[in-house]
Order: structure tokens, then sequence, then C-alpha cells
């Protein structure tokens, strides 16, 4: 189909490369990098960075050197930052109508949709060993300063149970994102949700009781501190249905049958 | 190797597009005029795969573009000049571009030289940009994979007079050189001067098509557009 010589082209050999469809490891290269090339999510990574390693350092004068309490200590940060950080990435290229490029260079829309959800995930999972890395010297530090014993008390389903509850949240509101297609209303969504929920469970027991089935903030509770039971796994489960399988899947149809304007 | 054929496009009861049926040949740039709000938009996201027809076909190659094999590789595009993340160097647009298309880093550097963008503008956030600047950014960006399809929805908006004289220039060599050139405009004038056939549309409706003398038998092509508009608001009243 090239046998056409447009001009400026044919200096560095490239237009013998072969047109071929869009292989998906390399969507997911472009989504990753469109989650951090953009002023603002540098700004907020280099804040999301800063505002671990002080927490974590505060936390060891406060606490003592504990590594498990200093290295969950960054989930204040990751239960802030992180959201938004994915919610803007999953939105935008509907905000800014970027996504008029996207899709006319790979019409398949749901290989980039999925592309562009994975990004998020994996960053949460760097954030979590980040966090460890960064909690190791905190105690070692601490403990020295302090003249006591440290404690390196984490154990190996504790840190997965605390990676893994954040990486759920975070496709918690990648599943908002995707459904509202608007950030400062997934933002809001995702926060106020959190907020209601809290509300319902402190209110009465049968708020309590719908909260641990439906809500995931609430279901992910004994997954963080690696206390699951089968009875906790089940009401993860149903929580991870209601409050990401189901936005992420109405979001998803919505957005690849959406005029793309 | 564009083709229109019978397209329609209802939006809740009231029809964008009707029956719009025409082609694009290799080798010429045509013009696609219309007032704003005849559908001219509309027209192109079909042909793009960025929304649906509700009858009938535009396809590239002979196919709709969905189902093109890399239509990235064949279809260079640029619908709207502002519709980038305003937090992204230009230079960091074009980069996501060659890397989805899979080309070298070096093609980012040649087709900002062949726009005209500096590497110093380059290496400025979209925020920036003039309208002029988007414009340069969007047509290398639909320039990367050496497309041999290019369309354009109002490239010479917001160029300055060297811009549209660069335009011009750069629409007739790829012409000259076997691409089939779409743009859309309503700057009649620079349609008259670079276009080879012209494509009105009105209302929703192909008006008329044909080389500019075809349509314009000496007359100048802001008095044939205007006939034609008029003419079609009357019988829509």
């Amino acid at each position: 189909m090239s046998d056409v010589t447009v001009p400026g082209a044919a200096r560095t050999g490239w237009d013998r490369v072969t047109p071929a469809p869009v292989p998906f490891h390399r969507l997911l290269l472009v989504e990753a990098r469109k989650m951090a090339d953009t002023r603002s999510a540098m700004i907020m990574f280099g804040l999301l960075a800063a505002m671990t390693v002080v927490s974590i350092a505060a936390r060891g004068v406060v606490a003592g050197p504990e590594l498990t309490r200093l290295t969950t200590t960054a989930g204040i940060g990751y239960g802030t930052l992180l959201p938004a950080i994915a919610i803007l990435a999953v939105t935008g290229d509907w905000t800014h109508r970027s996504a008029l490029t996207t899709f006319t260079l790979e019409p398949r829309r749901g290989r980039v949709l999925a592309a562009r959800c994975l990004p998020p995930l994996a960053a949460t999972v760097a954030a979590s060993l980040f966090a460890l890395v960064v909690a190791v010297p905190a105690t070692a530090v601490t403990a020295a300063v302090q003249g006591v014993p440290a404690e390196w008390d984490i154990t190996v389903p504790r840190m997965l149970g605390w990676t893994a509850t954040n990486v759920l949240l975070i496709a918690m509101a990648i599943a908002f994102a995707m459904l509202l297609l608007h950030p400062a209303a997934a933002i809001a969504t995702y926060f106020v949700l959190g907020t209601l929920w809290n509300l319902a469970r402190n209110l009465s027991e049968t708020g309590r009781e719908i909260a641990r089935w439906v809500d995931l903030g609430t279901a992910v509770g004994p997954l963080a501190t690696a206390e699951l039971t089968w009875m906790d796994a089940a009401r993860l489960g149903t929580a991870l249905l209601c409050s990401v399988a189901l936005p992420l899947a109405i979001g998803v149809v919505r957005a690849l049958r959406a005029e793309v304007r | 190797m564009i083709e229109f054929k019978s397209v329609c496009k209802d939006y809740k009861g009231v029809r964008a597009l009707d029956e719009v049926s025409f082609t694009v040949e290799p080798g010429s740039v045509t013009g696609f005029l219309g007032p704003n709000g005849a559908g001219k938009t509309t027209a192109l996201r079909i042909l793009l795969g960025l929304s649906r027809p509700t009858s009938g076909t535009a396809t590239i190659f002979g196919r709709p573009y969905r189902e093109l094999e890399a239509p990235g590789w064949h279809v260079g595009a640029l619908l709207d000049a502002n519709a980038q993340h305003p937090g992204r160097t230009g230079r960091e647009i074009l980069t996501l571009g060659a890397m989805t298309l899979g080309l070298p880093r070096s093609r980012v550097d040649e087709v900002l030289e062949l726009v005209g963008l500096t590497e110093r503008e380059a290496r400025r956030i979209f925020r920036g940009y003039s309208l002029g600047m988007r414009q340069r950014l969007g047509i290398a960006h639909a320039l990367l994979a050496r497309p041999r399809v290019l369309v354009f929805d109002e490239p010479a908006n917001g160029l300055d007079p060297q811009g549209i004289h660069w335009l011009r220039g750069l629409l007739r060599e790829l012409a000259d050189a076997g691409c089939a050139v779409l743009l859309s405009s309503h700057l009649l004038a620079e349609v008259e001067r670079i276009a080879d056939r012209v494509v009105v549309i009105g209302r929703g409706r192909v008006l008329a098509q044909g080389t500019l003398d075809e349509l314009g038998r000496g007359r100048d092509l802001e008095r044939v557009f205007l006939e034609l508009t008029a003419e079609a608001d009357r019988r829509a009243a």
C-alpha cells in the first residue's frame, strides 16, 4: 500500500517497516506513558513520593521503629493521590478530547481501554513496594536514633494483603472514572461515596452489614490485615462486583458505543 | 480511495447527513465546503470510525475505517487541532503517536521539521501554543506514518499568511505524490487555490461536486457557494 514518497520521509529508512496493527504491548506502553507525561501528572507523582517519605519518617518518630506500621502509613497518600492519578489517567483522553487522535490511530477501542486500566494498577503495586523500600531504612534509622530495638514484624501475607488492598481500591477509582468519564465527577464520587459508606456503617447495624457486602472500602478491611476468612472473601467478591465490575462494565460498553467528539 | 456511499446520520430524529455520496481520488486535493453546521465534521468523524452512520457506508481503500488492518499507517487525520492535553509538550504528543505506530523517534524530528516547528517550540507545553502552532502540530501528527490518505478538518484556521502559503505547498506536494487529500474548510478563497475538486454540502446534503471549472463556469467559488447554500436554505424553509 505504501509505495508513495511523502515529503520529509525516507531519510532514516524506517519506511521499510511494514504497516501492522498496533500490538497490545505497545498500547500498554503508550497508555503508561500518558499517565505520567503531563505537567500535572509529574507534579502529582512527585507529591506522592514526597508524601510517602515524609509520612513514613514522621510515623517513625511518633510510633517507633515498627516496619509494618511504617510501611502501611504510606496508605494515607495512596488513598488520596493515587485514586486521583488513576482517575485522571482514565478520563484525560475524554476531557481533553485527544480521544479523537487515540481512536483514529487505534479504532479497536476495547484494546485501548484495557491498556489504559492497567498502568494505574501497576503503579499502585510499585508504590506499595516503594513504601516498603522507604520504611526499611526509616525503621533502622528510627531504631538507631531512639536507641530502641527495631521491629521487623512485616510478613509476606500482610504485605501482599496490603498491596492487594491498594490495588483493589485503585481498581474502584478506575471503574468510577470509566463510568463517569469526567475527572471532577469521578474524584468527587469516589471520596463522597467513601464518606457516605462510613456514615452508613456507623449509623446502623443494617448499614454496616450492607457496607460489608457492597462497599469495597469496607470489604477490603480484612484483606488489608491479611485476616481474610471465607466469609470475608465472599463479601469481598460481592463488593468487587458492585463497586468495580458493574461500573466498569457499564462504562466500557458506553465508551465502545460512544460518538467520539 | 475515499468513498462515501449514501451516508445518512440521524441525531434524535434530526437528519444531520442525508444521502451523502462522493469520492476522493488519489493524487487530488478535494475541498469539502459547507456553512457551519452543514455536517462536514460529522461526515469526517464517520469516515474515521469515530461515529457510526445511521445508514450507508464510508470507506477508505474499499473498507470501513474500523476494518482497516493498520489504519494509522494508511490514513492521517487532523480533526481538531485543539483536542490535545494542555499539559503535554508538542514533542511528547508526536512521540506518543510515533510509539503507537512503532516508528523510530527520529521520525518525530522529521515531521517537526516538515511543519516548521522549532525544537524550542516542540519542547513547550501545548497550553501555550497558538492556534497556528496547534494546526502545524496536528498536521505533523497526521503525517507521522507517511499515510496515503489525508483528512483535515479546517487545517487553515489560525494559520498566518505564511502558514497558509506553506500549507498550500504541502497539500500540493502530497497530492502530487499520489495521496488522496480531503480537507474541509470555509475559507473559500483558500480552497479555490488549493483544491482540484470541491464537494459542497449544506443542511446535510451534497449540493454540488466537481472540479472548480465544472462548478464555477467562470464565476468565483464564493458566488457559487452562496447560491447553492441559499437555495438549500430556501428548500428547507
